[in-house]
């Protein structure tokens, strides 16, 4: 499995404090001068050559957001963001319409080597049925390469940049943009929609299976550019595909501010899977830089027995704000949350899912896996929401939190809202630290105290990892071990 | 003082302004008392009553919730009920005004007018933070209650009742209660409507145990269809104290019961349980803050919530573990029934923990009875409505049942009996 040894020689080595994806990449860029208004509104939407409705979406959520203020509610504590002082728009320069990787700037294909994104290992891989993964490269806010369209395409999956898209499905777009995360949702998913520079877009026509895993590798590369990428992934009627994010960030001094939207749509018989490796750079040892991640994702189970799975391993940034949600709209329609999210260091997660049921024998389940180590706060707020009409709707959440050390903190904060008597809604949570019995039985066979821990956490999340692609699952299983060094003593 | 613009005060927010205005020349107390009350209903009156937009109460939006306020009116003649349990000693507080000639033997007793009067009492009329709109109205508005004192050492043998009747109008109530060390007691707060008509009743008690002392409180809230109640529990527990504090909700169309608990002593012990039984259209609220400030301290709490008709219920629940409270070990379950479509419950079961050997947990859950136990009894010829009852019955008495005391748990379940009987 040559993917599953890239995976492991990439994430061998990282640690917190020699974030080996810290290296910045000198290349040309184009991009808009410092600050927010209606100008960089009009100049990011000519940049991309969309059309006039797109446009005037993009004024309709700027104008919506200079009314709005930033939430404050979660427990995470930042510096005020100035959002005047950052850049709204950079794009690698030489990128229209490379034909081949050849065409690439060199530059940039050696940035993606050190991320170890096997771009050419993709063409040799081609022929491995099992492992064939097509990556979508986002470097800052361009796709540069997208893999496997021509054979995406025979199965008739959509699978480009969000841009791409808008300009040649239109009507796709506008059909289904916003109609999960409207446009003005909150504080950051209206900045999102106002100045989004590119993401992905997918679309899995009726009754297709998507032949491969599809995959975004995200990248926060130019200085103080915040990133907000937007995704909209359809699955038609009896369609199933599954999607992977993963995340690296260069070592930065100043926060970067990272504002997401992912939309997921499934239709009747649908059924969505994303999965996320959340790895960017979480600020030094004393809580200096790290990337500020408050990201909007949502999916709609509109159809009918349609099913939306959500998987996170969150170990980066220096503060995560997400909360994958479904909306249970569709009868016998089932949401799934998995997660695990390690704070070490000065980390702050404040993080969990909303699950809410509208449609008739809808079904969710939460499993959520919290580690708080060093002078980090972890929090897991989620909302299960069971509405009148939502006949037998059935929910089972179990949130566990382990604490490593004494100067951390562990919360968990849920809401459970019943409207409905034939509900059946069950919610447990734990906090407790790795207990000295686990602990002495595992070192005493001569493992270093470190890997003993290492060991025992991965048993704390197996159920979750188990959730994750393979490709991702010993990546994530590694990832977690290297979070949580330095942890201990 | 920041400057705040003034917004438009609600029907409700004003007639509290109007009532303090034309009673405070009324209310007891000394100037440092006075002063107190004149700052917490300017608190009251910048910050209106809360809405859901304030984390603590966002599910009872006060500001929507409680549209008016009854007038107070004076006291009509109310006479003392039969004790819940017999051979109690009644401590009565008829219409918001204390029975000044109670006494119980072996217990230091005060009515609250008089602390109030010589200024003792001042101290204690606080909001505990911000967003404390309870410890804001009773400060302003309270007139009496009893004050008590448990020397040290002393075993108080049957229970005390501290029994608030009222009929309509405004009843603000106060009951500070100290426990000596190694001394204990079993007390009965019972609030409870005689009279149609709304009203409004705040109650706050001050429950301070020092250490060694082992305390059973029970609240049974049984107020008329009409009524407004807002009830605040403060316990502060000192070392090795044991406190079994029993919440037995059973009326009111409006109620918010807040459980402020500080675990301040190694070796304390907490025991809640609560018991909510909800009909009509009520609106009821437990909400607990609960704080682990010391190590090794234990705390369970178990809340059973059934819920008819149109009622909505809330439990939120937050235990707090400080930094350095290490060897906490804390349980929440919250169950509900959930038997009418047209009802409601939200439950928000809170951790916090700063400490890293802990045990702690919870957990929560809303369902209809079982299927399989309603068949397995109606099997067995059991009319189905008959069945039910008796499931439902038997999920709230296993929690009284713990109380021990016999006596006590008798009275309590017919006191749950009674009530199901009406509402099922």
């Amino acid at each position: 499995m040559p993917a599953v040894q890239e995976t492991i020689d990439q994430v061998r080595g990282i640690d917190i404090d020699q974030y080996k994806y810290g290296f910045e990449t000198v290349i040309e860029v184009d991009k808009a001068p410092k600050g927010l208004s209606e100008e960089i509104i009009r100049f990011i939407s000519a940049k991309k050559q969309e059309p006039e409705w797109m446009l005037e979406w993009r004024l309709e959520a700027y104008r919506r957001w200079l009314t709005m203020e930033e939430p404050t509610w979660a427990r995470v504590d930042y510096p005020k963001i100035d959002f005047n002082d950052l850049y709204y728009y950079a794009a690698p320069k030489n990128v229209t319409g490379p034909k081949s990787l050849d065409e690439v700037d060199p530059e940039l294909l050696r940035t993606y080597e050190k991320l170890g994104i096997p771009l050419k290992e993709q063409e040799i891989l081609a022929g491995v049925k099992t492992s064939k993964v097509a990556v979508d490269a986002v470097f800052d806010s361009v796709s540069v390469v997208t893999t496997f369209k021509k054979e995406l395409q025979k199965a008739g999956v959509i699978f480009m940049s969000i841009s791409e898209a808008i300009r040649e499905y239109p009507e796709l777009v506008q059909k289904y943009l916003g109609s999960v995360v409207p446009q003005s949702d909150n504080f950051y998913a209206t900045l999102n929609s106002a100045v989004f520079t590119d993401g992905s877009f997918v679309f899995v026509p009726k009754g297709v299976r998507c032949p491969m895993e599809l995959s975004t590798y995200f990248r926060i590369n130019e200085k103080n550019t915040g990133q907000f990428e937007r995704t909209l992934i359809i699955a038609e009627e009896g369609a199933y595909v599954s999607y992977l994010e993963g995340c690296t960030a260069p070592q930065r001094d100043e926060n970067q501010l990272h504002a997401a939207v992912v939309e997921l749509v499934a239709l009747d018989d649908a059924e969505i899977k994303y999965s996320t490796v959340q790895n960017w750079f979480p600020g030094d040892k004393e809580g200096k830089g790290g990337i500020y991640n408050f990201v909007t994702k949502r999916g709609d189970c509109r159809g009918a027995r349609s099913k939306i799975s959500w998987t996170q391993v969150e170990t980066g940034s220096a503060i995560t704000w997400k909360y994958p949600s479904c909306i249970l709209r569709g009868d016998e329609s089932r949401g799934e949350f998995y997660s695990i999210a390690v704070s070490n260091g000065h980390q702050q997660i404040d993080s969990g899912t909303k699950m809410i049921h509208l449609g008739k024998n809808t079904s969710s389940r939460i499993i959520s896996k919290g580690i708080s180590a060093g002078k980090s706060n972890n929090t897991y707020r989620g909302q299960v929401s069971v509405h009148r009409r939502a006949e037998n709707a059935r929910n089972f959440t179990n949130c566990d939190s382990l604490l490593i050390g004494d100067k951390c903190g562990a919360h968990t904060v849920p809401y459970i809202d019943v409207k409905n008597a034939s509900a059946q809604v069950e919610h447990e949570a734990t906090t407790s630290k790795i207990s000295e019995d686990q602990k002495f039985y595992v070192m005493q066979r001569g493992i270093p105290e470190e890997e003993a821990i290492a060991l025992i956490v991965n048993g704390f999340v197996k159920d979750v990892i188990q959730e994750l692609p393979m490709e991702f699952a010993v990546e994530a299983q590694k990832l977690i071990g290297i979070s949580l060094e330095g942890s201990v003593g | 003082m920041n400057m705040q613009t003034t917004t438009r005060l609600t029907a409700a927010e004003t007639a509290l302004v109007e009532a303090f205005a034309s009673q405070i020349g009324e209310l007891p107390g000394n100037g440092a008392v006075i002063g107190t009350r004149d700052r917490l209903l300017d608190d009251l009156k910048k910050a209106g009553l809360p809405t859901r937009r304030i984390e603590a109460w966002h599910y009872t939006d006060l500001k929507t919730l409680l549209r008016m306020v009854p007038e107070a009116v004076p006291a009509s003649v109310i006479d003392p009920v039969a004790a819940l349990v017999e051979g109690s000693s009644v401590l009565s507080v008829l219409q918001g005004a204390a029975d000044a000639r109670a006494t119980v033997e072996g217990v230091q007793i005060e009515a609250f007018k008089e602390k109030l009067a010589d200024g003792s009492a001042a101290a204690g009329l606080t909001a505990l933070d911000k967003d404390d709109v309870i410890g804001r109205i009773n400060g302003s508005f309270v007139r009496d209650g009893f004050a008590l004192a448990i020397p040290a050492n002393a075993e108080i043998e049957e229970p005390i009742e501290l029994q608030a009747l009222h009929a309509a109008g405004q009843v603000h109530t106060r009951f500070p209660a100290s426990f000596g060390a190694a001394s204990k007691a079993t007390i009965v707060e019972r609030h409870q409507s005689v009279a149609d008509g709304a009203a409004l009743v705040s109650s706050i008690s001050d429950i301070a145990l020092e250490d060694g002392a082992d305390v059973t409180w029970i609240i049974l809230q049984r107020q008329g269809a009409a009524d407004t109640h807002l009830g605040q529990i403060r316990v502060n527990l000192g070392k090795d104290a044991k406190l079994r504090l029993f919440v037995v909700n059973a009326g009111g169309k409006l109620v918010r019961q807040e459980l402020r608990i500080a675990v301040e002593g190694e070796g304390a012990e907490l025991t809640l349980r609560g018991v909510n039984l909800l009909g009509g259209d009520s609106h009821t609220d437990v909400t607990l803050v609960l704080g682990h400030n010391v190590p090794h301290t234990n705390s369970t709490e178990i809340i059973r919530n059934v819920v008819f008709d149109k009622a909505s219920g809330v439990f939120q629940g937050m235990i707090r573990v400080a930094p350095d409270a290490q060897k906490t070990d804390a349980k929440m379950s919250c169950n509900t029934l959930l038997l009418s479509d047209e009802g409601g419950f939200s439950a928000k079961p809170e951790l916090e923990i700063f400490a890293d050997d802990v045990v702690c947990g919870h957990g929560a859950t809303v369902a209809d009875i079982e299927k399989s136990h309603l068949f397995y009894l109606m099997a067995r010829g059991v009319p189905e409505k008959k069945a039910r009852a008796m499931l439902v019955n038997a999920f709230v008495a296993e929690i009284v049942e713990e109380l021990e005391d016999e006596k006590l748990v008798e009275a309590l379940e017919g006191v749950i009996s009674a009530w199901l009987e009406k509402h099922a």
